[in-house]
């Protein structure tokens, strides 16, 4: 018997160790893999749907790159400089340190997206599609996406590392250092220029990139870069589509019900209460004046002055922004959230036609033809409800795109760059300071935000910006 | 026997199988056997070396020459122990054992017909380094043949301080084992710590082994009731470890449960309950101290935005006309605080969060042996309340232990834990919306938790601070009482074992384990409290979780033992096979219409969220112990472990260990003296392992990452995590070198010195992030630690009518990396930097400004080079490197959170019937920064409440102009402010000295016990953390928060350790 007994032991351990080895590989059960994934049209969609998910990071347009766009400007201002450790509080005093989560954010959310857009752009090749012309759009959207982000780093923070390539192992990074700003802009400039061509009209889907996006985007590049011959035909093309117009009602361009009208040309897509609230924007608490709503900061409010500046026959005063009872201007852009505060329902719009007027009066104006730029301006003054710009010169004119681009598109994350573009950005905010007996003096060293502390940190190459 | 012996030779391949089933027939069979002889009957006194009767010792005997197992019996409180149905005219072995006594053992003791058979024995009190047993992996050895290093504590010692779990009861216990008690929520494990941190970011936590069975990693140690530990055994070196492979690079403790004894069915009972207080040095200013220092905060932050046109005479108006921020203004219903008016609301909300908590523990356990079985059950309900109102632990938990001897060479066990464990719980995490406890600093004293007619305050601090922008916390108490979140674990975990003696030697045993937690979770936090900034009604929430993980362990070894003249042969093979599958799913419900139903069933809208993970392990093992005229020792292990964690290039690891020693004391030639009774020189070398990665961290993982095009929503995924393929082992190359002497025949000493080297670190690397990723898990790098340990014991030593023993610990441990990755010389960690581990340096050293008192003249913060936006009343960091420019190169390192040295003694002492014992565990050359202090409490932002030792010692240039701490400021905070949070005022000295636990025991007199039939019965009072001398203002010296050992020593953990004070009893009978 004990012999039988071993027997079993023995015999039962001999089919058993096999089993126990394989057992060794043991695959996710609640993941996917990269190493099985992206076989197909449906799993590179899931990957293109992701790009453009990473874009509503709070790193990006989910809060930060408004706020990093405009708060540093004379058009915005931080209620409670103190509160969420000075973050916003620091880029309204220009006393950011490179641990600001601001900027540290907005780093590693561009480039989290960037990377899903180069794992799409790297495999989408080797997939094949129903159609040709929707892997193709893909393609064109990936590059959009990816210029757009390499075009806010450039603007935000002067040299960055310049990634196009999927990433199979981290560690080739180290040691690359920050790409010079023309080599960015050679890359954004490539990309837009590619995806022109290969998207579509129009989407059957609301928020995808379409043709006149990287038409416009391209165009701001160029405007940028003061290549006004070459943003010049960009804009009038987005004008000739006819697939764009202002809305009649500056109440009906950011109104929840009549979102990606006529007027957006690309926004990033929110949506209150779906899959657990996870798809919605805080942006509005954030954003609203401190203790008007639940959780209100008081972030990003419009300045006094800046609300001054509108003419008390201005439409777009109590429906762009408007002062609550205490005095304080807030801005309309985005909608209050019905159910849960932090779950607000309203897109953030990146491009839009008013801005594609604004852009197109300002190349006329510089190239000197100072009637079509006026009459491109005065598009959007009647709008608002204006009489005719007074302006004839081009300093004039160039004064008053400036007031009108402020006016138009306060909160929207343009002032920011309209000012270092201008080249008068220490000038205009040194008087800001002044007008508002603020201690605060400027230079060209605060043009740029820190680079994230962890990155130098990380890899010594990184160079921190100069007066950081 | 020649098959047998055949069988033996093909053993190697594959003994055994993962999944081992025996046919139940087998052993039913061999379970038969002929009942004993009623016959003769023999008694017998045990009495101590003064002529005392002794209770409670073991005898058990057994026929001469026969090798089954023994009956047993235990003596009496008048030393007599008794066996009945004997053998008259057969021959008997009689052994009689005493914990603290050397063991006699009376052969060939002829039995007389009738009951004409009595012996007497008198025990010698014994040199316990000569005699003990220790548990070892796999198997037990007696402590003079120990080569390793290995630390046992004694459940005696253990249960001295009263608790939930042993993680709490072996601070100080032993050398190089520290144990930070880094939460005193009831049910929170303690963060044990042995010979030092070897590793960057994987799992710290030593590796448990309940009776063979080891316990996944990092699970509770709650479910293992400490009045259950038999002892502790702390396998610390790598010789000892190596037969644990992987999972040994930690450490090992290996836990043996009681089990029954005597032959008399024995029932103990032990009751002890008490009540807790906060043991913690924490003061917060009471409200008219708060309301000047929020005025002087608002005043200077107002000010110091432009102290040309400001004056902190302006009024509201004023301010608000020259652009002042909210934080910038006075709170508005301060005055009559600042007027001093009497009898204003002034509550001390850490009186109303915090309570004396009771705690108490009901403990019986049934136990007995017979000549075939023994058994051990037991039923323990625990109850502790927090410290923090409505918060609390209940356990339930029972033990089943049955070992059965069938037959001279086969033997079956086997043992169940199950407990229960309902914790009301709240989760300690620093969120001021949920977190009652991280909302004190934020309660101002001007509001009071309750209304006037007693109900609760609702937002009443919310509303009152917004205009002016003040914290906005909710009533904490009302968070505190309100939200519920209860939290259940059913636990279950035990093993079947049978052994069987293939030959004379040869034994082959097969294990089959289990473990199978399952898990509740209970959330609801109702729509009539407000949040932080958020004001009643807000939405409700809801949310369960339900996990099940379930362990299996098969274990199947071979041992063999051998004594051939002088020469004794150990040898051990064994394969085991672990597999464990986990899975969770959260349920949250929103769209609450009302607060009727406080659970998810009253949601109308859900999301769920599962995870589930399988990791399996394969080893096999072997095992060499040799001994030459218990004068040289060797042992040589091996262990060979495949992991379904690790790389596809990298899953399988051996780890092998070799250990020598000589006993000195042992030879001829050592003089024989009554001064150094035992000596013993030993020195061990080997390897361990560490695969505490999580269960994916080879693949790269694509998650969910969704999108909504227009209102529809888009699924999405992306990848979240790079792919390694060649992620293996971290592995630690330990050498150890140790000495144990006996001196005579009372004291014992061990020394030990060990240097470790952990290779290929597991660590969570920083990447650019340009890759798209912050991180990436690689083998990289290399860590040394290196340390010191001396134990030092004595055992019942008489000082005239006294008794003493005690037994003291000292440790130092220090590390050193020694390579990072490639190229990197170092690791910069912390919300503020504050964290920095460097090559040649310690793990996670401080790292910041040195500061040099407050600027309190224009003049002097106009001429000293300073961080851009010092403002007057902002600290002056030096400038280190005296380039004239404050920046990054003026950081220097100020110490670590692993302390220099740690130290413990306890020690016992018996006058009569009295027994009087304590323990003190001290740490020393620890700092720990408590982001609390550094951030609010201590910082001088206006925001929180501020402690009593900085509104005292902060400068104000009218009201404190002799303060040394920054001055206090709100509204204009500056960046430099920030920025100093990384400085040496806030890495605080942590080092205490803590009598761990004190109690006096009175042993009733015999008679009272014979008279109610009971065999001892005692009473006892005792005190844990009775006191804590430390120089440290926060909650606990021992709190680090996190899991990154890169920040170690970064807490923001506040719930303070407790001091208890029980009574208790214990009756046996």
């Amino acid at each position: 018997m004990k012999k039988t007994l071993f027997m079993a032991l023995v015999l039962s351990s001999l089919l058993g160790t096999t089993a126990c080895t394989d057992s060794l590989v043991q695959d996710p059960l609640t993941s996917k893999t990269q190493a099985n994934f992206l076989r197909n049209e449906t799993e590179v969609e899931e990957y293109v749907n992701a790009t453009y998910g990473a874009l509503q990071a709070n790193g990006l347009y989910g809060l930060y790159l408004p706020a990093a766009a405009e708060i540093p400007s004379d058009n915005t201002y931080d209620e409670v400089p103190a509160n969420d450790d000075g973050i916003y509080g620091q880029l309204d005093q220009f006393t950011a340190i490179p641990t600001n989560s601001i900027a540290t954010s907005i780093w590693l959310g561009s480039y989290i997206s960037i990377q899903r857009a180069n794992v799409v752009l790297n495999r989408i090749g080797g997939v094949s599609y129903a159609s040709g012309t929707t892997r193709d759009a893909r393609t064109g959207e990936m590059k959009f996406i990816r210029a757009l982000l390499y075009f806010n780093l450039v603007r935000l923070y002067g040299d960055v590392p310049l990634v196009t390539q999927e990433t199979t192992d981290p560690n080739v990074y180290f040691g690359q250092g920050r790409t010079p700003t023309a080599q960015v802009y050679t890359q954004v400039i490539k990309d837009l220029t590619e995806a022109i061509p290969v998207l579509p009209a129009t989407s059957s889907q609301a928020g995808r990139v379409r043709q006149t996006a990287a038409q416009t985007l391209l165009a701001k590049v160029y405007l940028t870069q003061k290549n006004y011959a070459a943003a010049l035909p960009l804009l009038q093309a987005v004008v000739a589509t006819g697939r764009h117009a202002l809305q009649s009602n500056p109440a009906n361009v950011f109104s929840l019900a009549n979102e990606n009208n006529s007027e957006i040309i690309f926004a990033v897509q929110f949506a209150s209460g779906l899959n657990g609230n996870t798809l919605g924007s805080i942006m509005f608490q954030q954003f609203s004046p401190s203790g008007t709503v639940s959780g209100a900061k008081g972030h990003n409010l419009p300045t006094k002055q800046l609300y001054a500046l509108y003419g008390s026959t201005d439409r777009r005063r109590g429906t762009y922004l408007d002062v609550t009872s205490a005095g304080t201007p807030y801005s309309k852009k985005m909608a209050a959230p019905t159910t849960v505060i932090t779950d607000g329902g309203s897109d953030f719009v990146v491009l839009r036609y008013a801005d594609v007027l604004l852009m197109l009066a300002e190349v006329q104006n510089e190239l000197t033809n100072t009637t079509d730029a006026a009459t491109n301006l005065n598009l959007i003054r009647t709008r608002a409800g204006l009489a005719a710009t007074t302006a004839t010169t081009q300093a004039d004119l160039r004064t008053a795109i400036d007031l009108e681009r402020r006016l138009e598109l306060v909160g929207e994350g343009h002032r920011w760059f309209d000012l270092q573009r201008s080249g008068n950005a220490v000038t205009i905010m040194n008087a800001y300071f002044q007008s508002t007996g603020t201690l605060v003096t400027i230079n060209s060293n605060n043009l740029l935000l820190p680079i994230p502390q962890s990155q130098v940190n990380t890899d010594p190459s990184i160079l921190q910006n100069p007066g950081y | 026997m020649k098959q047998r012996l055949r069988f033996l030779h093909s053993w190697p391949v594959g003994l055994v199988a993962c999944g081992l089933l025996l046919a139940e027939p087998a052993v039913a069979q061999v379970g038969t056997r002929p009942a004993a002889q009623s016959g003769a009957r023999m008694q017998g006194t045990v009495l101590d070396d003064k002529g005392e009767p002794l209770a409670g010792v073991t005898a058990l005997l057994n026929e001469a020459g026969a090798t089954g197992n023994p009956r047993g019996v235990a003596t009496g409180v008048d030393g007599l122990f008794t066996f009945d149905n004997l053998k008259a005219g057969t021959r008997y072995t009689i052994t009689v054992s005493y914990v603290g006594y050397e063991s006699q053992k009376v052969n060939d003791f002829l039995i007389n017909a009738g009951d004409n058979n009595s012996l007497m024995v008198r025990l010698k009190t014994e040199n316990k380094a000569l005699t003990d047993v220790v548990v070892i992996g796999y198997g037990s050895q007696s402590k003079a043949k120990v080569t390793g290093v290995i630390a046992e504590v004694k459940g005696a010692e253990l249960n001295r301080y009263s608790g939930s779990s042993f993680g709490q009861q072996l601070a100080g216990k032993a050398a190089g084992v520290v144990v930070n008690d880094a939460s005193g929520q009831p049910g929170t494990d303690p963060q044990i710590v042995i010979r030092g941190i070897g590793t960057l970011t994987a799992g710290r936590n030593p590796l448990i082994v309940v009776d063979g069975f080891p316990l996944s990693e990092g699970s509770s140690l709650n479910s293992i009731n400490p009045q259950d530990i038999e002892k502790l055994d702390i396998l610390k070196d790598p010789s000892s470890a190596a037969i644990y492979g992987s999972r040994a690079a930690n450490g090992v403790v290996l836990i043996t449960t009681k089990k029954g004894r005597s032959e008399k069915p024995t029932v103990a009972l032990d009751v002890y309950t008490g009540f807790q207080e906060r043991a913690d040095n924490v003061k917060y200013v009471d409200a008219y101290q708060a309301a000047q220092f929020f005025t002087e905060a608002r005043d200077w932050g107002y000010v110091s935005a432009n102290p040309n046109t400001r004056s902190a005479t302006d009024d509201r108006a004023t301010r608000l006309a020259k652009g002042a921020s909210l934080r910038q203004l006075r709170l508005n219903y301060l005055q009559p605080y600042l007027d001093g008016t009497p009898g204003l609301t002034n509550t001390n909300w850490a009186d109303e969060l915090f309570r004396k908590g009771r705690m108490s523990s009901y403990n019986v356990a049934f136990s007995g042996s017979s000549a075939k079985t023994n058994y051990y059950v037991s039923a323990n309900y625990f109850d502790q309340q927090g410290l923090v109102i409505n918060n609390g632990l209940k356990r339930y938990s029972g033990t089943l232990k049955l070992d059965a001897h069938l037959s001279d060479k086969l033997t079956l066990g086997a043992s169940l834990n199950p407990s229960y464990n309902r914790q009301q719980y709240f989760n300690n995490n620093a969120d001021f919306s949920t977190d009652p406890l991280s909302n004190l600093y934020i309660m101002y004293p001007f509001f009071s938790p309750r209304n006037a007619d007693g109900s609760l305050a609702i937002s009443q601090e919310i509303k009152a601070n917004t205009p002016e922008d003040g914290a906005l916390g909710e009533n904490a108490v009302a968070l505190a009482t309100q939200i519920k979140s209860n939290r259940d674990f059913f636990r279950t975990f035990g093993n079947a074992y049978l052994s069987y003696q293939l030959l004379d030697g040869l034994t082959f045993k097969t294990l089959l384990g289990g473990d199978v937690t399952s898990n509740f979770f209970d959330f609801y936090n109702p729509s009539y409290l407000g949040g932080y900034r958020t004001v009643a009604p807000k939405p409700a929430v809801a949310s369960e979780t339900r996990s099940l993980n379930t362990n299996y362990l098969t274990e199947n070894t071979l041992s063999y033992t051998k004594q051939l003249g002088e020469h004794s042969f150990d040898l051990l093979a064994g394969y085991t096979y672990q597999l464990e599958n986990g899975s969770t799913t959260l349920l949250t419900g929103s769209g609450i219409a009302d607060d009727n139903v406080t659970n998810v069933a009253g949601a109308s809208a859900f999301t769920a969220t599962a995870a589930r993970y399988t990791w399996t392990q394969v080893s096999y093992l072997a095992r060499l112990q040799y001994s030459y005229g218990n004068r040289y020792l060797f042992t040589a292990t091996t262990r060979r472990d495949g992991s379904s964690r690790f790389g596809s290039d990298q899953k399988w690891g051996n780890f092998p260990s070799i250990t020598g020693g000589w006993i000195l004391s042992n030879e001829k030639f050592f003089p024989q003296n009554k001064v150094v009774t035992f000596a013993k020189v030993r020195a061990s070398y080997g390897l361990s392992g560490n695969n505490q990665i999580g269960n994916y961290s080879s693949q790269a993982l694509v998650n969910p990452a969704n999108y909504v095009f227009g209102n529809t929503l888009a699924a999405g995924f992306a990848a979240t995590t790079t792919a390694n393929p060649n992620l293996g082992w971290e592995t630690k190359t330990s050498a150890n070198f140790g000495l144990n002497l006996g001196l005579g025949s009372k004291l014992t000493v061990a020394a030990d010195y060990y240097r470790s080297i952990t290779k290929d670190l597991l660590l969570n690397v920083p990447v650019p992030q340009q890759s798209g990723f912050t991180s990436a898990i690689q083998n990289i790098g290399r860590v040394q630690n290196s340390g010191f340990e001396l134990e030092l014991a004595g055992n019942d030593i008489g000082l005239g009518p006294v008794r003493l023993g005690f037994s003291g610990n000292l440790a130092t441990n220090q590390n050193e990396v020694l390579a990072l990755a490639p190229g990197q010389q170092q690791i910069i960690a912390g919300a503020v930097g504050q964290f920095i581990t460097r090559v040649g340096g310690p793990i996670a050293q401080y790292y910041g400004y040195q500061l040099d008192g407050v600027y309190k003249t224009q003049a002097e913060l106009d001429n000293s080079p300073r961080l851009a936006g010092t403002l007057l009343g902002d600290y002056k960091v030096r400038d280190l490197n005296g380039d004239g420019v404050i920046d990054n190169n003026d950081k220097q390192t100020f110490g670590t959170f692993n302390p220099k040295f740690t130290y413990g003694f306890s020690s016992n002492f018996t006058y009569k019937s009295f027994e009087l014992s304590f323990a003190l565990v001290g740490i020393k050359g620890r700092k720990i920064y408590d982001q609390q202090l550094a951030n609010q409490e201590e910082s001088g932002e206006g925001f929180g409440v501020p402690n009593t030792y900085y509104f005292e010692n902060r400068y104000h240039p009218v009201n404190n102009p002799n303060g040394t701490l920054a001055q206090p400021n709100l509204g204009n905070f500056s960046s430099a402010r920030r920025l100093v949070r990384s400085s040496n005022i806030f890495f605080k000295n942590a080092d205490y000295l803590r009598l761990r636990d004190l109690r006096l025991t009175y042993n009733l007199p015999t008679a009272w016990a014979s008279a109610a039939h009971l065999t001892a019965a005692r009473v006892y009072a005792s005190a844990n953390n009775l006191f804590t001398i430390t120089d440290f203002r926060g909650f606990n010296p021992d709190a680090t928060s996190t899991d990154n050992v890169l920040t170690n020593g970064f807490s923001q953990a506040n719930y303070p350790i407790a001091r208890a004070y029980l009574l208790g009893f214990n009756l046996t009978f």
